[in-house]
Formats: structure tokens, sequence, C-alpha cells
């Protein structure tokens, strides 16, 4: 997973998550108050250079995360600009481009893209581990919290699996014919399947054989500077909010 | 089907996010219940939601011979029971919003609703209804699990189309268009994903009856190996 391992290993790694939740909130907002399409398009592209050069994330792996989404924004906003009828026409069923609809279109397609580049500036520059810590500074409800701990670790372990099993399947010709893909990955899904019973029943004796009786207990990363990252987050995330009124 | 980041209007945004949270809360109650009662349940949730993750993370062949990811909505369901799929569902939405960019987190209510509400719950009802009607056991759960699929995307339709009804037919016209545009993708995918749930289900069942039976899902049908 490309954002993960950029997540560990940005130049904003160590600046508090809070601080970068914060300036991610105030671009939602911004960008839920623009009206005006260039201004979203310009906050979209100002937040994309300031996760590549700003954490250090290189163009074509930002890319290569920022593009798939782009697919159903697409094909949506095509969507939204054919209408369906009409007062003229003689049949039920006729499309028609809706034009009127277009200054709309692109306040929705830039507002996406503005969200977006948002929520890859958290997702780049913030390990999953910190977003935990920081939900759990923010009172979520703890259980809630150990499922995604749990869930969260063990995905790469999963990962693993799977891609070791496909490859296994794949030397055996698993994935030669369409039929032949369906009954291997369906033979390797079943198989996950099981691992979750018996993967669960180890970490719970794991967590036994430690003196585990309750809920899980963690030692947060300690960030410094937190005043000043704050500082700086809450003045841009501000500026952000007021431009998308005033302009 | 996973509604973009910053797609819906802040009041449907806000609406889907109230509307999925009495469901969700309800679900924690539940598992809270469960793990006061049974504490080693704690682990197989956390795990699977890690293995619903990692379901829909894969490549899936698709009917019309392209590739594309199953939602796992449906299996998810038949093995660990709707109520737990709507906190798991949350979980894995917002797993794959921050590691895959796929959804997004001012669409996190309305992924949800369709993702971990709707499609959990028909799946367990179309199960539950195919088998006290005794149909055939593939027949069931690709039933379940294509059906699961098909409603998923009914509900993500219909959501877009609430938000951005069509000037001149409205709703109903603006749902048509939805719709329609992502049948082409949608329903070769339930297809598909029906028939990968009907391998996986027999295979547990011919390999791993033991297991299975601590799905109270599977219960009632004979095991044949």
């Amino acid at each position: 997973m490309l954002i993960e391992q950029w997540a560990y290993t940005n130049r904003w790694r160590w600046v508090p998550p809070g601080a970068k939740a914060l300036l991610t909130l105030s671009a939602f907002i911004s960008a839920f108050v623009a009206t005006h399409p260039w201004l979203l398009l310009a906050l979209a592209f100002g937040l994309a250079t300031l996760t590549i050069r700003g954490a250090g994330i290189p163009v074509r792996h930002y890319l290569r995360v920022f593009l798939p989404p782009l697919a159903f924004l697409v094909i949506a906003a095509a969507t939204l600009g054919i209408s369906i009828g009409g007062t003229n026409s003689p049949w039920p069923l006729t499309l028609r481009l809706a034009p009127n609809q277009l200054p709309e279109i692109v306040r929705i397609c830039g507002r996406s893209l503005a969200c977006l580049t948002a929520l890859l500036f958290l997702a780049f520059t913030t390990p999953m581990t910190d977003l935990i810590a920081l939900l759990r500074w923010l009172k979520m409800p703890p259980i809630l919290l150990e499922i995604m701990t749990l869930g969260y670790r063990s995905v790469s372990v999963f990962l693993a699996a799977a891609q070791e099993i496909t490859t296994a399947q794949k030397v055996r010709l698993g994935y030669a014919t369409m039929r032949a893909a369906r009954r291997s990955l369906g033979s390797m899904v079943a198989v996950l399947a099981v691992q979750v019973w018996q993967r669960a029943a180890a970490l719970e004796k794991a967590a036994q054989s430690r003196a585990n009786d309750g809920p899980l207990l963690f030692l947060d990363n300690e960030f410094a500077g937190n005043g000043r990252s704050f500082a700086v987050s809450a003045a841009g995330g501000f500026t952000l909010i007021v431009l998308a009124l005033v302009l | 089907m996973h509604i973009m980041e910053g797609f819906l209007p802040v009041s449907h945004a806000v609406g889907w996010s109230l509307a999925s949270l009495p469901f969700v809360g309800y679900g924690l109650h539940v598992i809270k219940k469960i793990m006061q009662e049974k504490p080693q349940q704690r682990m197989l949730l956390g795990v699977a939601t890690a293995f619903t993750f990692v379901l829909s993370a894969l490549k899936m062949p698709s009917v019309t011979g392209s590739c594309s990811h199953p939602t796992g909505t449906g299996l998810g369901a038949i093995l660990f029971g709707p109520v737990a799929m709507a906190p798991i569902g949350l979980v894995v939405l917002l797993f794959q919003a921050l590691l895959l960019a796929h959804g997004g987190l001012t669409t996190l209510g309305a992924n949800v609703f369709s993702m971990g509400i709707v499609g959990p719950f028909a799946a367990y009802g179309i199960f539950r209804l195919a088998s006290t009607l005794r149909l055939p056991f593939g027949l069931s759960v690709f039933l379940a699990a294509a059906l699961a699929d098909l409603l998923t995307y009914v509900t993500t339709s219909m959501q877009l189309a609430w938000a951005f009804p069509d000037p001149t037919g409205g709703f109903t016209a603006s749902f048509l268009k939805f719709a329609g545009i992502f049948a082409i993708t949608q329903i070769p995918l339930a297809i598909s994903e029906g028939l990968l749930t009907v391998v996986v289900a027999n295979t547990l069942k011919r390999f791993n009856y033991p297991e299975l039976q601590e799905m109270k899902v599977f219960a009632g049908y004979e095991v044949r190996v």
C-alpha cells in the first residue's frame, strides 16, 4: 500500500497528527463553503503541492493514488450533465445534454478534487497508528478503537498470506483461465476466512499469556513542537476558510 | 461502489452519517455485550475487520472479462452476521479511505449506509429466506451475495439521485440515470461476486465444517464431503 509506505517515511511524519487533522478539517470546511470553481481548483492544487513539496511525496506516487478515484468523478459528472426526457420530447426516455447544469457540475468537481487532495494530505503524512491515537484522544468508543487497532495490525498479515497463496496458485496455472481464476480465488478466500478464527484464537492465547484480561493498553508517540505546529495549522486553516467565505 | 470524497453536498453527507449512527451504535452495543460474555470474541472482530478489508483489495475476474474488486458485504454478513458488519463496515471503509483513497471521510456516512448496513442486512435476510424456502445451498449463497451487491449499488444510486435530482425529471429520472450508467460495471460485478462467494462457501463447507459450526448461519445444512 503506497499511502501507508509514505505515511511512515514522509518529511512530516513527526508533525503532530492533531495539527495535520486540523488543517485537513479546515480544508474540508473551505471546500464546502467556497462557491467559486477557480477557488476550489486553487485549493486542490495548493493542497496537492503542499503534500508533494512539503511532505516529499514523489509526483508519480501521488498520481498513482490520486487518479483512480477520478473515474467515479468523470462518470458521475457525465451523468449529471445528461437529462432524461423534456417538455418538448415525444418520447418518455430521451437523453439530452443539460448545459444549464454545467456551472453546478464544475463546482461539484472542484469540491471533490479539493476534498480528495485534503484527504490525501492527511493520508500521505499520517500513519494509521497516529490517527487511531488521535481518535482515542477525541474520546471515540474504546471498543471501536480496539477493532481498528487489531484490524490494522492484522491487515499486513492477511495481505502477505494472500500474496503467498496467490503466487503458489499462479505457478500451478491457477489463474490461466477465468474459470480457474475464480476457483483459485475462491479457495484462497476460504483459506483466509478460516485463518480469521485460527489467528484470533492465537492472538487471544498470546494476550492471556501476558495476563491481559481487559482493554488493550497503548503507549502513544510523543511529538515535538506541538504548539508551533498547531499555530501554523490553525493560521493556515483560518486563512483557507476566510478566503472561501470572502471570495 | 464508493461515493468519492467531497461529492455529496454537506447536508447529505451529515444526513447519511446520522442515519448510519444508530446501526453502528447498536452494533457496538451488541459487540460489547458479546465481549463481556465471551472475551475471546474481541480478537475475532479485529481479525475479521482485516479479512474484510483484504477481501475488498483482491482482484476478482469479472464476467465481462475485466477485473474488479469484491465488496465482501455478502460473505461478511454470512460469516459474521449483519449487526457486527455495521461497525466492521465503518472501520473497513475508514481504512479504504485512508489507506487506498477509495471513498472518503465526508462520504463515510453514505458509504457505511449502503455497504455496511443495507448490503449485509440484505445478504443475511436473503440467505435466511432462501434457507427457509429450502433452496439449494449454492443457490442461497449466490442469491445472498449477488443481490446484496445489487442492493448496495441501488442504494448508492438512490443516494446520488436524492442529492442531485434531475432538473426536469426529478428524483426518478436522476435515479434511472445513475442506476443505468453504473449498471454497466455493477451487474457483472454482482454476478462475479455471487459466483465467487459460492466457491468460498462450498470450500469452507467441504474442508472446514468444524469452524463453520461457530457460525449460526450455516446451521441446518448437511455436510457433503
